[in-house]
């Protein structure tokens, strides 16, 4: 036991505070968003902050522990781990619907999105992956897409296009990072737009066609799809400079705004803080981003530094979508924003995988005392 | 590894352009924009009109209108406008001034009913004419933020000679808008509330137009965004005949009871009358609580439908299904004879025939013409509980036939099990006796009873009684032997040709059926029959129970006569 007080001790003395305190202070603002984004204590305010509260210590400790447990250990288990997620993925098919799609799994009492840990253990396969087989030659670069396919097939039976594209942005993010020839992920853009019209007539259903019409429009279907970019771009304007302050925002009270503590909890942030709170924000999530790759290059192993591309492009493409998404300039998908979204399980996996960062920086500078 | 940092920090550099992508838009919107957002989120004046759509219409089997719309006017707004309350007590003198009797209170108790959000438009006040509101607009003091809009009103030109089938709608209640809020129903919608109404909402109710209206500060119309039109629900032509619901409802004028017609073949019901009646037109346009509890209260009861909800003993009525049960289960033949001495001692209990000199001896047509109680005494004894439940089971006794109306009952085909459930006592042979003559325990619905003529006169098909073709399903043979069922229509032909049911075969149609007095406990005798025609090759079925009507014979055997007369010349 002193044992492992005594590790964390120096783990927490030897890693990047940054990749801990820009998380934690985003969540605890998330907090405060959400309770007045749910209505205060008049309405769901107070039972959904607790709850989000409750969620963000398990992740911390979840986080601490990751990363005194060090990140060598999960890349050891990480096909294991990623043949669970496979399996809970495939539960979750299984389940009830909730909202017309089955992400959700219960698990006595608590329930929780397979796919958001799925994100985990996809980044932990493709960096043991791929740095034992580089995506060098043409037949490696096929076999790592053809694992990456599992859960994003699963993920569109559930059906939830939302994560399928998630899951490809981090893993375009460490084909990238494991160095990739050039020609190849040019390739796969290619076939990825190419194979856009047929997605768009044959895949998508009618709602999600509306969301990309509308992306592309917003008064063309004013009071279906069109009405949340509508309403959305209204609440992050009326935010200007300063904000309205905290609990001040009329959109979300008002109810213009749909699911305000979830997917766009961005519009209620930025119509009660404004451009100045945007700007806060944006910064500490950029902060971290940055932190995270830095980790990776100065990390000695080419492991870690796939790892730490994919936790940045897990990260950065919520947050680009979510944000983007709420000014009109990205189409609505309904990804939460990581850490100010109100959701346990996304909260947790976010958690976790950044303290799999921490123990890597904690490798890097230990490493460079022994010199 | 050089090669894969040189990766990395390009992956840094894209992330910080896009950052700086998000920081352009951001600012463009909240800085650059910033005023033009403020300002439509201080109005939020974009706004939702909903037009409900003109409900389907309902008429009778040959196009005669049983439900319509008429055009009315409903006064709406905005809970924004109408948040003070000088607002709503200078609303209230307007409309007092042209005679509509609005008090503050009563707006605010509409305003409260329908909790929408600040800007769903709603209605303030309901169901004002033409020229009521054309007053109204022309008063330079009306408030602009408010507008008329026009919304169907349903009547019903039949009134109360179908009100208990075509029932009535209403505006949607709290728990049923819980119940249905995926099927997009709003506050303030109607929904059909009982009858056909009901059963056929989805069908009926066609979908709501919107208009979306971008408003000024005023609340006054700029321009509109968009618009969908509205969609008129299906209009339903039903299997009912008004020809004949008339008749049947002046037949039971004076008398509490029902009467229900059918095809024999099809299950369309053609006339389907309970009596007291009530008139559905006001309960639609939205009556007040001590009217409301006028109507629930009656001691007559007229919101009941009896013909379908009404459960009463079948008494002699059910010795056509004895001779059936006991036929099928060889506990006679066409030539058992049975004597009658006006009474069976049965235990220690002496149940009497209702002609208390006796009938002497007779086979099954005898007993059925006759209706002597002491045969099917002897009849069900032989034939048994257990088997008699089973035919009753058949003939889906205790369970409701599946008619396209709400509310039907089952009625009870009682029997051991159930004895024992509700009374924990074992069934005795004096309940078989009892049995036997449709008495005591067992309960049937006026539909029911026809049902089961029904399938007598088309040779052992079970309908499935139907108000509109929707409702039709393929009738269920439940293998009757023919020889066997040729007898019991014998008896039935009897029964009115020289028996007990004389008085329904003379009405120029030839008739076949039993009557039935039914044991009323609360006054006099429940008087019934049930009937079809023509006796040779059947077409229609009818069943009349009339309360407190005494004898079967007098009253109930002649509306079934007249009924089927009807319907065979028109």
């Amino acid at each position: 036991m002193n044992n492992f007080w005594a590790n964390l001790k120096e783990n927490l003395s030897l890693t990047d505070k940054f990749i801990i305190l820009c998380p934690l202070s985003l969540s605890l603002w998330g907090v405060f968003c959400i309770y007045s984004a749910s209505g205060g204590s008049s309405g769901h305010g107070f039972d959904y902050a607790i709850r989000q509260s409750m969620w963000l210590l398990v992740s911390v400790i979840s986080m601490l522990l990751t990363m005194t447990a060090g990140h060598n250990k999960f890349l050891e288990g990480a096909y294991y781990l990623f043949g669970l997620s496979l399996l809970l993925l495939f539960l979750t098919l299984l389940a009830p619907k909730v909202k017309g799609a089955q992400s959700w799994l219960g698990f006595g009492g608590v329930r929780f999105q397979p796919s958001e840990f799925a994100k985990v253990a996809i980044i932990l396969t493709m960096s043991k992956f791929f740095s034992r087989y580089p995506p060098l030659d043409f037949k490696t670069f096929i076999m790592g897409l053809g694992v990456i396919m599992l859960p994003v097939g699963l993920v569109l039976l559930q059906p939830d296009a939302g994560s399928a594209i998630v899951f490809m942005a981090i893993s375009f993010g460490m084909l990238l990072a494991a160095g990739t020839p050039l020609r190849y992920l040019f390739g796969l853009c290619g076939i990825g737009l190419s194979i856009i019209p047929f997605v768009y007539f044959f895949l998508l259903k009618e709602y999600q066609r509306n969301r990309i019409l509308v992306f592309i429009d917003p008064m063309r279907d004013p009071l279906g799809a069109g009405y949340n970019v509508i309403q959305s771009r209204i609440a992050v304007g009326s935010g200007g400079f300063s904000g309205k302050g905290f609990m001040m925002g009329t959109q979300s009270k008002l109810k213009f705004l749909p699911e305000p503590h979830t997917d766009f909890i961005f519009s209620v942030f930025s119509e009660e803080f404004g451009f100045i709170g945007v700007m806060i924000l944006i910064a500490l999530f950029t902060l971290l981003l940055i932190r995270v790759l830095v980790a990776g290059i100065r990390s000695r192993e080419r492991r870690c530094k796939i790892l730490t591309a994919g936790v940045a492009s897990w990260i950065w493409f919520q947050m680009f979508e979510s944000i983007g998404m709420s000014i009109g300039i990205m189409p609505v998908t309904g990804l939460p924003l990581p850490f100010l979204s109100y959701g346990g399980s996304s909260l947790l996996s976010t958690f976790i995988a950044l303290g799999l960062v921490a123990s890597v920086c904690v490798e890097g500078r230990s490493t460079r005392h022994e010199f | 590894m050089e090669a894969l940092d040189i990766r990395l920090k390009f992956f840094l550099s894209a992330i910080i352009l896009s950052v700086i992508v998000l920081i352009s838009g951001l600012y463009l919107c909240q800085i650059y924009q910033g005023d033009k957002y403020i300002r439509l989120a201080h109005n939020n004046r974009l706004r939702m009109i909903r037009f409900p759509a003109p409900r389907g219409e309902i008429f009778d089997r040959n196009g005669v209108p049983l439900a319509v719309n008429d055009t009315t006017f409903c006064i709406m707004g905005y809970p924004l406008d109408l948040n003070t309350p000088e607002k709503l007590s200078h609303l209230s003198k307007i409309l007092m001034r042209h005679g509509i009797p609005f008090t503050v209170s009563d707006l605010e108790k509409t305003i409260k009913q329908q909790r929408l959000a600040p800007y769903r438009v709603m209605k303030i006040v309901p169901n004002l004419t033409m020229t009521q509101m054309a007053e109204l607009i022309a008063d330079y003091e009306f408030p602009h933020e408010l507008f008329p809009l026009s919304v169907w009103r349903r009547t019903y030109p039949a009134g109360t000679t179908a009100a208990n089938i075509i029932g009535y709608v209403g505006e949607i209640s709290e728990s049923e808008l819980k119940l249905r809020s995926e099927e997009g129903y709003n506050g303030g919608d109607l929904i059909g509330k009982s009858g056909i109404e009901r059963s056929y909402e989805a069908e009926l109710r066609g979908s709501p137009g919107q208009e979306a209206l971008e408003v000024d500060a005023r609340g006054r119309k700029v321009r509109t965004l968009d618009a969908n039109p509205s969609v008129k629900g299906e209009d339903l032509r039903l299997t009912l005949d008004m020809g004949a619901q008339k008749l049947a409802v002046e037949l039971l004028k004076n008398w509490k009871g029902a009467i229900v017609a059918m095809n024999v073949e099809t299950g369309e019901i053609l006339a389907l009358a309970s009596s007291p009646v009530y008139d559905n037109n006001p309960l639609s346009w939205g009556v007040s609580g001590r009217e409301w509890n006028a109507i629930m209260n009656d001691p007559s009861r007229p919101m009941l439908n009896r013909a379908i909800a009404g459960v009463y003993p079948p008494a002699s009525t059910f010795k056509a299904f004895m001779s059936i049960a006991s036929l099928e289960e060889n506990a006679i033949t066409q030539s058992t004879m049975i004597a009658c001495r006006g009474g069976l001692r049965f235990g220690s209990h002496l149940f009497k025939c209702w002609k208390h000199s006796g009938h002497g001896a007779l086979n099954v047509i005898g007993g059925l013409q006759h209706s002597c109680d002491v045969f099917f005494y002897q009849t069900g004894l032989r034939t048994g509980i257990d088997d008699l439940i089973k035919w009753g089971k058949k003939f889906r006794l205790g369970e409701p036939t599946g008619i396209d109306l709400p509310g039907e009952s089952g009625g009870n085909i009682a029997g051991p099990e159930w004895k024992m459930r509700r009374f924990k006592s074992q069934w005795s042979g004096g309940d078989t006796v009892n049995y036997s003559i449709g008495q005591g325990y067992m309960l049937m619905t006026p539909l029911q009873i026809a049902r089961v003529y029904a399938a007598i006169a088309n040779g052992g098909k079970m309908v499935t009684p139907h108000l509109h073709a929707k409702g039709y399903k393929l009738p269920e043979n439940i293998g009757l032997n023919p020889a066997k069922l040729e007898i019991v229509r014998r008896g039935l032909e009897a029964v009115v040709s020289r028996g007990t049911g004389s008085r329904a075969g003379r009405f120029g149609v030839h008739v076949a059926g039993k009557t039935g007095t039914a044991q009323n406990s609360h006054g006099d005798d429940h008087a019934l029959f049930a009937g079809y025609a023509p006796a040779e090759a059947p077409k229609y079925v009818a069943v009349a129970v009339v309360e407190g009507g005494k004898h079967g014979s007098s009253v109930a055997g002649p509306i079934v006569g007249e009924m089927l007369a009807h319907l065979l010349s028109h």
